[in-house]
Parts: C-alpha cells; structure tokens; sequence
C-alpha cells in the first residue's frame, strides 16, 4: 500500500481527511501557501529593519521637521490595528495609485495583493524597529561615540563602525521578538486574498471540509516555521554574544 | 520635557495627515461626483452604528485581557517553579500559546469549540463573541506569563537569600517580596500586551463576529459607494488610534520612571 | 525546543479529535423549548440578505427565516454567516439552519443536511468589465479571477480553466478587488451578478456577465445531519413546500427587485399542481 493510498484509507475508514497528503491539488496549494508565507516574512522582515535604521537615524538627527514626521509615522502605525492598516492600504489607498494599463486595455494595479501585503507588513513592522533601534542607540553611552570621534572619525564613520554595531546588538533580542510577530502577523494577508498558509489552509479544509485536521496541520507549520527562526536566531544571538556586557 | 515635546509635535502630524487624507478624499469624491458633498453625512449617518462596534471591540479586548491575565499569572510563576515537570509543562505552554499566530488560535477556536455546553444536563450557551474573548485569551495568557517570569527574574538575587535568612518561606518570599517589587517591572509590558491585544480584535470580524470592523464593511455593502472607502476606514483607525495612543504614552512614562528609580 | 512543540502538537491533536461535534437533540424541540431560532444568514449579498444603517440584516432569506419563526411561533435570531464559515456555525451549534444561498452540493451533504425542495437556485457565472472582452469560460485561463472563499465552484474553474482565483472572505471585498483591476472577472453565482447588474448603478454601467451560466445547482436550506429526517427537517420540507405551492417566493422575489427566476416558476406550477 502506498503512502497515498494509506491515507485515502484513513479519510474513508476513520474520517480523518487529511487531503493535503493524497490529493495533488491540495498538496500543491499548501506547498504554495507555505512559500508565500516564507516569501511574505523575509522580504517584509528585510524592508522593515531598513525603516527602523532610517527612521532611528532620522530621530538622532538636527531636522525638527524629520523628526516630528518620523515620530508621527511611528505613532501613527504602531497604535492602530495593522489588520484595518491592511485593509486601508488594499481598497481604500490602493484605487488612488496610477496603474498599468494590460493588454484587454484594462487598468490593473501596480502593486497587487501581494505587494501591499508586503507594504503594510513592512511599515508596521518597520514603525516598531524605529522604536527599538532608538533606544538601541539611546542605550549606547554618548562616551563611546565621542571617544571614536576625538580618534578622528566623522558623526558618519563613528555611528556605522562603533555605535551602530553596538546598538545593533543590544537591540537584537528586542528585534527577534517584533520578527516573530512579523512571522504571525502576516496571517493577515488572508484578509486581502494572497494565498499564503493561512488562506491555502482555508480554501483547503471549507472545500475539502476538513476543518479539524487541516487547522491542526496549519498550526503545526506554523509552529514549526517559528520556532525554526527562533533556533536560527538563538545560534546569530550566541555568535554575536559582546563579553563583559549582559547581551 | 524634550521627549514629551516631541511626541506632542508627532501626534499634531498624525493628526494632520489623517486631516489631509479625509480631505483628500473629499476632494476627489467632490470632483468624481455631484453627491459628493454629502459624503460627511453619509459618514455621520453611520458612525453610531461603527461605534457600538468599535465598543465590542473594547469589551472583547478588556475580557480578554482579564481571562488571560488571571490565567498567566499562575502559569508565569509555574514557569520558576522549582518542581521539573511543573516547569517545564509551564514553559511549554507559554510558548505554544506565544508562538501561535493570533488569527489562527481564533481560527481554532472558533471553529472546534462547540457553540454549547452541557453542565448537570443543562446547556450553556457558547456565543461566537465568547468564543473570540477565549481565542484572544490564549495568546494573552501566553505573553503574561513570559511577563510574569521575566519580572520575577529581574529581581536579584540577593533579594531571594535575604528573605531566606530571614525564615520567609519561598511562598511569603514570593507573594511579600519579590512580587511587590516585581510588579513595577510588569506593569509597563503588560500595558503594551494590552495596547497590542486592543488592536488585534479586528481580528474577531474575520471569524464572523460582528465588531467595528464588520459594521465598517456592512456600511460599505449598504452604500455601495467606492468614495465611501477611505473616509469609513479612516474614521474607523481614527478611533484606535485615539484609543490607543494615551495606553502608550502611560506606558512610556511608567517605563522612564521605572528605569530612574532602578 | 522543537520536541516540546511536538509533544503538544501530539496532545492538541488528541483534543480536538476528541472534541465531538454530537448534538443528538431534536433541534425542533429544543427551538420550541427555547422559544429561540438561530438562522445563519449573509450579510454581504444584496438584495438576499444585507445591513440596513440601523445595523438589521434585511433581504429575501431574512424574510423566508422570519417566516419559518413566525410558524414556529418562537423568536428569531439572525447570525451572519460567510461560505467559508457556516456549515461550522451549523454542526458546533452556533446556529440551527442556514439560509444563506447554499447550493446543494453532493459534497456537502456528506456534512449538513439539505432541506427539499429548495428554495432557490443559481448558477456560475462572471462579472466582468465590458473591456475584457471574455466569451467563452476559456478565455480564463491564466489570468487572475476574483471569488469568495467557500464557494463549491472555485475549485472547478481552477482545474477546469486553469483559471487563478483569488478569493475573498466576502463579496464587498472581492467586487473592489475587481473595480480595482485586480481580477479580470468576479466568478460568483448569476443570481447575484444579475441582480447587481440589474440595479442600474452606475459604478457597474461598464460591467457584464458575458459568459454562458454553468452547473446550475439549486439552493437549499441546511441543519444538521440527524435533523434532515427528524422532525425538524420535515417541517422545514412541508414549508417550503408551501412556499413553492402559494407563490410566496415569487412575492418575495418582486418585493426585493430580483429578475424572476425560471427556477421558481417551474416549482410553483409544479406544486401548485399537486
């Protein structure tokens, strides 16, 4: 008996359907599903740790005007709910861009599902790096940036060779955290239709009616997803480990 | 006096892109169509309705809080118990129930918990906004515990050994030393735990509840008017948003005055 | 770290296995009992079941499940319900029938039972921009199609046209997709395709339902599976075929503004004959 054919048995003899396993169509929209979500975590985990740097350098900045515009980004997105951020960016922000005209002369979108996903995802996520790489750099003694100034580097030099490294350390533990989130946050694309694990999973189980067994197996790849990134991190946090510091 | 400055001159800027958006989307309502001008009373017109949502989201996420909180408390402390299995049964489940997607627990939730229960042959009712509270619960009762844990830890030491030499039992010590003292620590995480829970029950209107978010979309369905997007949305960030913020602002402040006094 | 996960995967499996879904009641005593009926119904789909500003879900279903309260002679209570979502809400007891546009569907029927005669009856179609251009269902392939989450036919169209659907939990949200252009088409039933179509909005002035409507399936009420030969589900069968038989439906269908469907006046002479 084959594997296949092992669980078409399980389905028909003890009703426990796990479709995902026998049924290539199913199998094929999980795998996809699970590569979106990888696909939506990285690419949105990398867009918002670039916000965080260039909002924090923003803050430490001598432009009032920057820093109030930063400040109120990071206010802004930080205290309302991401999913109605989501949804804002998607139907309500979206019909406003110029699109691109294909080739039936209809007027499609620039950025899809899939992209304001990314958009959102990486802005919400990003306005909470701000906060943690400021007080990052908050946390790095005003002695040790003006001990590598008086050695002659510029404000430049000294923030991307000494403060920053530092910074950057000390903010890590707090950064795994919001990635992690990140990872779960971005369950929320379901909302706005891109077929990432959630959704994959959805489709599955209300066609498939299977609801207990595909909720069970979706968890478990999330899970496991997770506590993947947290092993990673674990080894990068040990590696980067500073002696005589806490961190 | 510098940061609160700040933050005051961050808040006037949100307010005034949220400003300049509405009136953006007046603006282009007012050119797209001759009805336009009455897009404010459209929104006026349900704005009530939204609000009696928005407040079931507030209800669900004070529930929520509350059911998690007094389920964490115990299962933080299991986790620095000194019995191994305890502890470890402890951490277990304050990583699973941290680590699991927030949409997906109420997926779970929603869909496997029965919508009745049956007590001494009486039936209890189970409604779906119930149901939600327990959803947002779960990951709740996760993170406080991990906020339990990492207060009590935070206490040095020294703390422990003195109330040992001075005949307190590790329970007194517990309960009359280090939770007073850790308690300061706790507060401003658990304020933020709760900041991010209040934005998070949007989330119950995917499951089928009806909250803000779903009076938002009726609205939108009822009008049929794609003019109608921004300003409802907006208006419905808007109440988070002033929601929210001071929870965030108290939490900074309690923050700062925790790190001068320690 | 990960076999900790892995031993509470293994003990969450148990439990919610062991969740059963049994509600072994006659729900029709239960219902009198409680002088309450739970009806799932859809908030989303205009004139069928949709929000007045007061927040009141109105529309033809809401109508046909006050009318099976009325006969009960208990107390109504309307929970809205989206296709992803409601046959769950049925078999955990959240409500005690759904009366919202479900097709009858032999895949269905394995988890809740379907009330005949139906009451109704659509079939597939697309809602599509004029300029798209689309005649034939093939025309599909490869480009993105807009749909809801839950509905039966999805899957064909996917395996069928090789069509890409992208899939929404509710009509709002799939109709602006579709205005936004980031469908070409909006694969839904023709009932509610026409009915948008036919109330001369002009937001949809430039749209058209070019293809030939396929699998038609008719609409059915659903309660649980012990209930369909139970009492209950013999006096949701007796109702609505009363329905069919006074032309209650037909009523229902001119008072929401609905294009009369041959499907109804082919049961009414039908029963009306008997």
């Amino acid at each position: 008996m084959t594997i296949v054919e092992a669980f078409k048995h399980l389905n028909d003899a003890y009703g426990i359907n796990l479709s995902i396993v026998y049924d290539p169509f199913d199998r094929e929209r999980f795998v996809h599903g699970f590569l979106m979500t990888l696909l939506l975590s990285i690419v949105s985990m990398a867009l918002s740790i670039v916000i965080g740097l260039v909002g924090a350098w923003l803050l430490g900045g001598r432009s009032r005007l920057l820093k109030g515009a930063t400040t109120g980004f990071v206010e802004a997105f930080r205290n309302t709910p991401p999913l109605i951020q989501l949804l804002f960016f998607f139907f309500a922000v979206s019909p406003f861009l110029p699109g691109a005209v294909n080739s039936a002369g209809q007027v499609t979108p620039l950025i899809g599902g899939v992209g304001w996903a990314i958009i959102s995802l990486s802005l919400y996520a990003g306005a909470l790096n701000v906060e943690i790489f400021r007080s990052g750099l908050e946390a790095v003694p005003s002695a040790t940036r003006e001990a590598a100034e008086s050695l002659g580097y510029t404000r430049l030099q000294a923030f991307r060779h000494v403060v920053f490294p530092l910074a950057f350390r000390i903010s890590l533990s707090a950064l795994n955290n919001n990635m992690v989130n990140l990872i779960k946050t971005t369950t929320l694309a379901y909302a706005i239709g891109v077929p990432e694990l959630l959704y994959a999973s959805a489709a599955i189980w209300s066609e498939s009616l299977n609801v207990r067994e595909m909720m069970l197996v979706m968890l478990a790849t999330y899970l496991l997803l997770i506590a993947g990134y947290t092993g990673i991190m674990n080894r990068v946090e040990r590696a980067l480990r500073m002696p005589g510091t806490d961190v | 006096m510098f940061e609160t400055k700040l933050t005051a001159r961050g808040v006037a800027i949100a307010f005034a892109a949220a400003a300049f958006v509405a009136a953006v989307s007046l603006a282009h309502a007012e050119t797209a169509s001759p009805a336009a001008a009455s897009i404010l009373s459209l929104v006026v017109k349900w704005l009530p309705l939204i609000f009696t949502g928005f407040l079931l989201n507030l209800l669900v996420s004070v529930l929520s809080m509350a059911i998690g909180t007094v389920a964490g408390v115990p299962l933080g402390l299991a986790q620095i118990a000194r019995h191994r299995v305890v502890q470890r049964c402890a951490s277990a489940v304050t990583q699973f129930t941290r680590n699991a997607p927030w949409l997906v627990l109420l997926f779970l939730t929603m869909f496997l918990l029965p919508f009745q229960f049956r007590l001494f042959g009486q039936s209890i009712p189970f409604p779906a906004w119930i149901k939600a509270v327990i959803g947002l619960a779960i990951p709740v009762m996760g993170n406080v515990s991990e906020i339990v844990r990492g207060g009590v830890l935070s206490i040095p030491r020294a703390q422990w050994e003195s109330a040992e030499s001075l005949a307190f039992s590790p329970t007194q010590t517990v309960f009359k030393i280090i939770l007073p003292q850790a308690l300061k620590r706790m507060l401003p995480p658990w304020m933020n735990l709760y900041a991010i829970l209040a934005m998070a029950t949007p989330l119950i209107a995917i499951v089928g509840v009806q909250d803000g978010l779903t009076d938002v979309r009726g609205a939108l369905v009822a009008e049929n008017r794609t003019d109608l997007l921004l300003p409802l949305y907006a208006t419905l960030l808007a109440m988070f948003f002033i929601y929210c913020y001071p929870i965030a602002m108290a939490t900074r402040a309690l923050e700062r005055r925790a790190e001068v006094k320690f | 770290m990960l076999s900790r996960f892995g031993k509470w995967a293994v003990a969450l499996v148990v439990l919610t296995l062991a969740c059963g879904h049994a509600m072994a009641d006659d729900t029709l005593a239960k219902v009198k009992a409680a002088g309450k009926i739970a009806a799932g119904v859809k908030n989303d789909y205009r004139p069928w079941g949709f929000l007045d500003p007061s927040g009141q879900i109105v529309g033809m279903e809401v109508d046909l499940a006050k009318d099976i309260a009325k006969r009960l002679g208990v107390e109504l209570q309307l929970v809205p319900v989206v296709a992803a979502n409601r046959m769950e809400f049925l078999t955990q007891g959240n409500i005690d029938m759904i009366i919202a546009t479900m097709s009858d569907t032999p895949e269905r029927r394995k988890v809740v039972g379907m009330i005949e005669p139906q009451y109704y009856a659509s079939a597939t179609n697309v809602l599509a921009p004029k300029s798209a251009h689309l005649h034939a269902w093939t025309d599909l392939t490869g480009k993105k199609v807009c749909g809801v989450q839950g509905a039966f036919y999805n899957r064909g169209v996917e395996q069928k046209y090789q069509a890409d659907i992208v899939s929404f939990a509710g009509v709002p949200d799939a109709l602006k997709a579709l205005q936004a252009g980031t469908c070409i088409a909006f694969v839904y039933d023709d009932t509610f395709i026409q009915s948008t179509l036919s109330a001369k909005d002009p937001q949809w002035a430039d749209y058209e339902m070019p293809l030939k409507s396929e699998d038609p399936q008719p609409w059915a009420i659903g309660v649980r599976l012990d209930d369909v030969n139970g009492p209950f589900g013999q006096f949701l069968s007796k109702t609505s075929e009363e329905w069919h038989r006074t032309g209650y439906l037909i009523d229902l269908e001119k008072k929401w503004g609905i294009t009369p469907s041959p499907f109804l006046v082919e049961m009414h002479n039908k029963y009306a004959a008997k």
